[in-house]
């Protein structure tokens, strides 16, 4: 049987989930074994621009109209595509929420008139252009997720991916609540499980890396917080850090600027 | 006439970048580094975020040089508000900056530039001619990965470094993990100078005349310090990190999504090689070794022995990491709660020595510690300026090789600088 062709790539991001994969560094021999590694820009200057891919796997948000055209030009080469990271799967960080004129402005804030010229504009997730088969959640993404994916992929089957939250695998671990016991602004009730409560299990409150579980209660989410003296414009801002549309589920609260 | 030569993706470097040069018939007239990595405009939505949101955001400016970014933001936040942080905490910072380098610098070194001298196009190509220094390559890789894991929590964006400290700490049997995994790095290190120093030299170049780094006030160490060394060859300048702004300039050329930076007016060089020229104690143990062994000798300046003054650090890095660890394993590691943090109106600027070189944070907070002006400079961001002089004089040498062959060459180059595109765009202010 061949050994399936993968393919992983970068658009615009901080190109940690990539760096997740290269710090497998006892697996890479055993995956480079498992799997063809066709196209990988960030390893690699010998690219298979041609092949067939069976996985590719594409980091970061589309970000310009170079990232969308690499984002299109790799669907079409592949049978099967996988989000790695928030911004992939979200938009994360710089999905900021803001029009693209806001955005523009802000551009020009930064870089003055020579931003005109930039090929640019607000971050979306590559969902928004193509469609997307598997998405691996976290900011960056937890190595034994990339492990499991790349496995059951080779196998021909999707990975299970949790589908509760953050709290879930906490308890599991059987962690003080940081919410509850010791009212840290943990963003774990609204955040996917998968990073078996890294953050919280280290004494940090969850800061929501991974974006939201199904049918988070944004609106429930940012009053508990408001109710530990935290204001709600902050609040807003915690919510929303990795994934600021999910802010547009919540509900207007009297006085909300 | 032929079309201007351009690079779309530059492989083996972290971020997107690209090089273009112009042709005039055959020759070879002019050459850019393009920065084409997307601008995702962090320093703009940093604001109103609050003091303790900030280090785990402007982490993601960059993974490789995550903890770079989280300590420099803390320094920064804790220079604002006039926290004094405990000793333990300086030693696991320092410690955590030295697990980032040695990550880094193995990533680079061997991943990215390596190829570049064996003439492959990968590392994955050593498994079949050498095999023995994949393996070692890995693991001193893995060392670096695995204590900034011990000690922040993740080996990618830390999350135990916190304003005023650490949120939790490793126990004793950790660190002695931890040490063991050290020990086998330190004799890895030396298996893989030896195999470093027998590469071949490519062609020198000149390089920047001058260099800016973070002055180390014990020598050594890449946390620590709040002094500039500003070096134009002969002279030497310390300058506190808060002046930065008097003697660093940027212009934001239209091909690039990096600004380009000057010193007193001079395309200037940071990194490991900068540091080593701005050293002011001579290495010992195993970096000592790794000079002499490399054929590191004053003046610095040729932009490929940025490479080998890595492997000095790399192999310093590891001895200095053990005795951290050991130290810690002494004196017993402390479960102390972070330094007491009292949000002000205040303006905090802090530098450190990110892997790749001189690494500034700046940051004004309101009352109740909210951002409301953020500006980061980072290494490549200063570097940006010295790539494209040093490209140029590669043009101006052999503007009529063929073309693969001045391709190859320049790429070479500009992984010799080890650029961090995704940090490149981020050197804002607003």
């Amino acid at each position: 049987m061949n050994r399936p062709g993968v393919g992983i790539y970068g658009l615009t991001g901080c190109a940690g989930d990539q760096l997740v994969i290269l710090n497998c560094e006892a697996r890479l021999l055993e995956i480079a074994g498992l799997v063809d590694i066709l196209d990988f820009p960030m390893a690699s200057s010998e690219r298979n621009r041609t092949s067939r891919l069976d996985i590719a796997f594409v980091e970061g948000s589309v970000m310009s109209a170079r990232d969308e055209a690499l984002l299109h030009w790799i669907r079409g080469r592949s049978d099967t595509l996988v989000a790695i990271g928030t911004c992939a799967m979200w938009g994360g960080i710089p999905e900021i929420g803001a029009s693209t004129a806001e955005w523009q402005d802000m551009r020009e804030a930064v870089y003055g008139p020579a931003a005109i010229g930039y090929d640019s504009r607000p971050a979306r997730p590559l969902s928004d252009f193509v469609t997307v088969d598997v998405a691996l959640p976290g900011c960056p993404i937890e190595a034994h997720e990339f492990l499991e994916c790349l496995a059951c992929l080779t196998r021909g089957y999707r990975p299970a991916l949790p589908r509760y939250p953050v709290c879930a695998e906490c308890r599991w671990q059987e962690n003080g609540c940081l919410l509850i016991e010791r009212d840290m602004p943990c963003l774990g009730p609204l955040t996917v499980g998968g990073c078996r409560a890294r953050c919280p299990s280290l004494g940090q409150p969850c800061i929501g890396c991974r974006g939201p579980v199904e049918d988070a209660n944004v609106t429930s989410g940012l009053w508990t917080l408001e109710e530990r003296g935290v204001s709600r414009s902050v609040a807003r801002l915690k919510v929303g850090a990795f994934h600021p549309s999910s802010l547009l589920s919540a509900e207007p609260a009297g006085g909300d600027s | 006439m032929s079309p201007p030569l351009r690079i779309e993706t530059l492989t083996r470097v972290e971020g997107h970048g690209a090089i273009a040069v112009e042709y005039d018939g055959d020759r070879a007239v002019d050459v850019r580094f393009d920065v084409t990595e997307g601008i995702r405009l962090f320093e703009s939505i940093l604001r109103k975020r609050s003091y303790e949101d900030l280090p785990p955001f402007i982490s993601r400016i960059c993974a490789i040089c995550s903890a770079a970014h989280t300590l420099t933001a803390l320094k920064a936040i804790e220079q604002a508000f006039e926290v004094r942080v405990s000793e333990q905490t300086e030693a696991l910072r320092e410690l955590l900056m030295t697990g980032g380098n040695i990550a880094s610098h193995a990533l680079h070194i061997f991943f990215l530039a390596v190829p570049d001298y064996l003439g492959v196009p990968d590392s994955l190509a050593l498994a079949r001619s050498h095999p023995e220094l994949l393996s070692i390559a890995l693991r001193l890789k893995a060392v670096g990965n695995a204590i900034q894991e011990t000690i922040g929590g993740r080996a990618v964006h830390p999350v135990r470094a916190v304003p005023g400290g650490f949120s939790s700490f490793p126990d004793f049997d950790d660190l002695l993990a931890l040490k063991a995994r050290i020990e086998e790095g330190i004799r890895d290190a030396r298996t893989a100078l030896d195999f470093l120093a027998g590469l071949p030299d490519p062609e020198p170049l000149p390089g920047s005349a001058a260099f800016l780094a973070l002055r180390s006030p014990t020598g050594k160490g890449y946390y620590a310090g709040d002094q500039l060394v500003v070096q134009r060859r002969p002279d030497v300048r310390l300058a506190p990190i808060s002046d930065y702004r008097q003697f660093i300039t940027e212009d934001s050329p239209v091909h690039s999504h990096a600004r380009h930076s000057r010193v007193d007016e001079q395309v200037f060089m940071v990194g490991a090689l900068a540091r080593l020229e701005t050293r002011a104690r001579p290495h010992d143990g195993l970096a000592e070794r790794a000079m002499n062994d490399l054929g590191l000798r004053r003046p610095f300046g040729n932009p490929f022995d940025n490479n080998k003054a890595q492997m000095v650090e790399l192999a310093g890095d590891f001895e200095r990491a053990g005795r951290l660890v050991q130290r810690l394993m002494d004196e017993g590691i402390k479960s102390e709660e972070p330094a007491d943090v009292r949000p002000r109106a205040a303006h905090g600027t802090a530098g450190t020595e990110a892997p790749r070189g001189l690494l500034v944070h700046s940051y004004e907070f309101d009352e109740e510690g909210l951002v409301t002006t953020a500006d980061v400079i980072t290494p490549t961001a200063m570097n940006a300026a010295s790539i494209e002089e040093q490209m140029r004089e590669v043009i101006s040498r052999t503007p009529r090789a063929p073309e693969g062959e001045l391709r190859a060459r320049l790429e070479m180059l500009v992984r010799a600088y080890d650029p961090c595109i995704s940090c490149s765009v981020h050197m804002i202010r607003i």
